[in-house]
């Protein structure tokens, strides 16, 4: 890549060496993604969810995939608190992209205490606040439907972690999604990321039953990608713009062409989820792509892109 | 089972298809050949590994070729890689050569049997652990059911060429003669199905509706045979892929006669390469009653038969 283009950039006083993540749930604890590509030129990376114990997850099948996208319901399988500090810091702490630890529970009180623990740790960047997971029976979504709940989750979390950036991820499956962003906003969130999956379902004709186990499970892929660009410009323009706080933008992004239309759209990063699992260093070719478009058509700093929509 | 101690390399590679041709009902074989890093790769592949094939640049076939059935199935726009694993790994002038057999099911299948030779795919691996062959054994008896015997031809080649002192006797069963994923000589006999690689090997075959050889389940058959044999326990190794009804069944009798047994799990996979933990695999700890979920893709897609819990 050529030095005239900027592809650096500030994420809530973040300097990132590129506006692209790979998304939680898809990239593991950056091991498994570090086996494809260098990992160093991601900008962020955003772990799979932590609770405060181990959780098994799903029985299976907890994977299907449906037209251009695919249904999980993994149900936040993560190794827990303590064993994620003891084997998966070591090995974050090596990265040099900006370490975000997506944390989920089932009560307020164990985003709190897990959140007061990651905060200890200097290779921790910031934390995404899971409350949009379709998949569990407690927790989960349904800490992100209503607009007084998110403020006073939000608002736990940063105290507990001030001194790091907090990025609340948002779902769809909502009726005005603006008005949950500016309840995290309110909040004090410095960051949203959206959108999480849509709670969707496949069944199987044959022996009439749901294909997953947890009978709905969460949409990703390219058929997502419409909708979510569209709620992406519709909290920049409602919600965003406004406050200067910074979207993360994602939802079924395969290229620089899709990541790029997040940050028209009002996105400052994206990330990619749905795509590792088909190709994984795809991540990094997304980076080299957004360069080359903004050398292509003169922007020479990254952050221009941002809401550029004319 | 215990993590593999060779760090393997794996990674995405282009490969060239050879060869690909449906050769009984909706059964296909494939070759693919891999040069450079690729065959550098796969040069090192162990039976039961497999890898992620993306076929969702091959083109679908004009609809008059597509079984009935899948005429819904096939419009499904494909987003995932496949994982298959290998009935045979050859290296010929440097480059690495993979057989996979196959059998037309879904939207994916459909199109790679569509695939022609010299067009390329891209394929991720080699992945998962593959089986691990304990050199004292004196016996190994390798079980496979339907569509579950690549892994199985693939290990009984390994075994034939390499371990002369490990006795090998092989099982294979299906529902029918047609269901077999291999042409079985038409002597209507229990002995040499043509095409299952004749390594020299013993071969026993059984049906379900007895169409060839036994007729029952394989696991049946197998258990027969063993009251026959004349080797210890403990100097006998099973090595089975198929459907988890039988892997469970083998499972079982290797338990109550003290025969260590290795299965091969099939699950639903999204990524092949630990992301995003579709595939668990339910395995028991010890005695403590308690259960985790493991990885088919990474911790597996061998297991020590008794950790699983099968899902029946």
């Amino acid at each position: 890549m050529k030095k005239d283009v900027n592809i650096t950039i500030d994420f809530a006083g973040l300097k990132l060496a590129s506006p692209v993540f790979t998304a939680s749930g898809t990239c593991g604890y950056a091991d498994e993604l570090a086996d494809f590509m260098d990992i160093n030129a991601l900008g962020g990376f955003i772990t799979k969810s932590i609770t405060l114990l181990p959780r098994k997850g799903n029985p299976t099948p907890r994977v299907v995939e449906t037209d251009a996208g695919m249904l999980n319901a993994i149900g936040l399988a993560n190794i827990g608190l303590e064993q994620f500090i003891k084997e998966k810091i070591p090995l974050l702490e090596k990265m040099s992209a900006a370490i975000f630890v997506n944390v989920a529970g089932q009560k307020i009180e164990e985003y709190v205490q897990v959140t007061a623990e990651l905060a200890k740790q200097p290779a921790i960047a910031g934390f995404e606040l899971n409350i949009s997971c379709p998949n569990v029976a407690k927790g989960g979504v349904h800490f992100g439907t209503d607009p007084a709940g998110v403020r006073r989750i939000t608002e736990e979390v940063k105290k507990a972690a001030a001194d790091k950036v907090l990025m609340v991820k948002l779902t769809p499956s909502v009726t005005d999604i603006s008005v949950i962003a500016e309840a995290a906003v309110a909040g004090g969130a410095d960051a949203l990321s959206l959108v999480n999956t849509f709670t969707a379902m496949a069944i199987d004709t044959e022996k009439r039953r749901c294909v997953l186990a947890n009978r709905t499970g969460g949409l990703s892929g390219p058929a997502i990608k419409p909708m979510a660009i569209y709620l992406v410009n519709k909290v920049y323009n409602e919600v965003t713009k406004k406050s200067g706080i910074p979207i993360l933008g994602l939802g079924g992004i395969k290229n620089a062409s899709d990541a790029i239309e997040f940050m028209l759209a009002g996105a400052s990063a994206v990330a990619l989820g749905t795509y590792n699992f088909i190709q994984p260093a795809r991540a990094i070719e997304i980076v080299d792509g957004i360069g080359e478009y903004c050398r292509r058509n003169g922007f020479d700093n990254v952050h221009q892109l941002t809401g550029a929509l004319e | 089972m215990k993590k593999d101690l060779v760090q393997r390399k794996k990674g995405v590679f282009a490969a060239r298809i050879i060869s690909n041709h449906q050769f009984k009902g909706r059964f296909c074989r494939m070759s693919l050949e891999l040069a450079g890093l690729g065959a550098e790769a796969f040069e090192t592949v162990t039976p039961g590994q497999f890898a992620e094939f993306d076929l969702t640049c091959a083109s679908l076939p004009s609809p008059e070729d597509v079984p009935v059935e899948l005429r819904d199935a096939i419009e499904r726009k494909i987003l995932l890689r496949r994982p298959f694993s290998f009935s045979d790994v050859r290296i010929e002038d440097g480059r690495a050569i993979i057989d996979v057999l196959y059998a037309v099911v879904g939207a994916a299948t459909v199109r790679m049997a569509g695939l022609k030779p010299g067009d390329e795919i891209s394929v991720l691996g080699p992945l998962g652990n593959g089986f691990t062959i304990p050199v004292k054994k004196k016996l190994a008896i390798l079980l496979a059911g339907g569509m579950g015997a690549p892994p199985i031809q693939h290990l009984a080649k390994v075994l034939a060429a390499g371990f002369k002192n490990i006795e090998v006797v092989t099982f294979a069963g299906a529902k029918s003669s047609d269901d077999m994923p291999f042409a079985v000589s038409d002597k209507n006999t229990a002995i040499g199905p043509a095409e299952f690689p004749d390594y020299g090997l013993e071969m026993l075959i059984a049906t379900d509706d007895g169409s060839t050889g036994y007729k029952g389940l394989v696991t049946e058959c197998f258990r027969q045979w063993l009251q026959t044999c004349e080797h210890k326990a403990d100097d006998t190794i099973v090595f089975c892929c198929g459907p988890e009804a039988m892997l469970a069944s083998a499972a079982k009798l290797c338990e109550a006669e003290g025969i260590e047994c290795q299965v091969s799990m099939e699950r639903r996979m999204a990524c092949g390469t630990g992301l995003c933990q579709g595939c668990a695999v339910e395995c028991g700890t010890g005695n403590s009653g308690q259960s985790v979920y493991q990885m088919c893709c990474k911790d597996g897609p061998v297991f020590d038969s008794k950790e699983v819990i099968f899902d029946l």
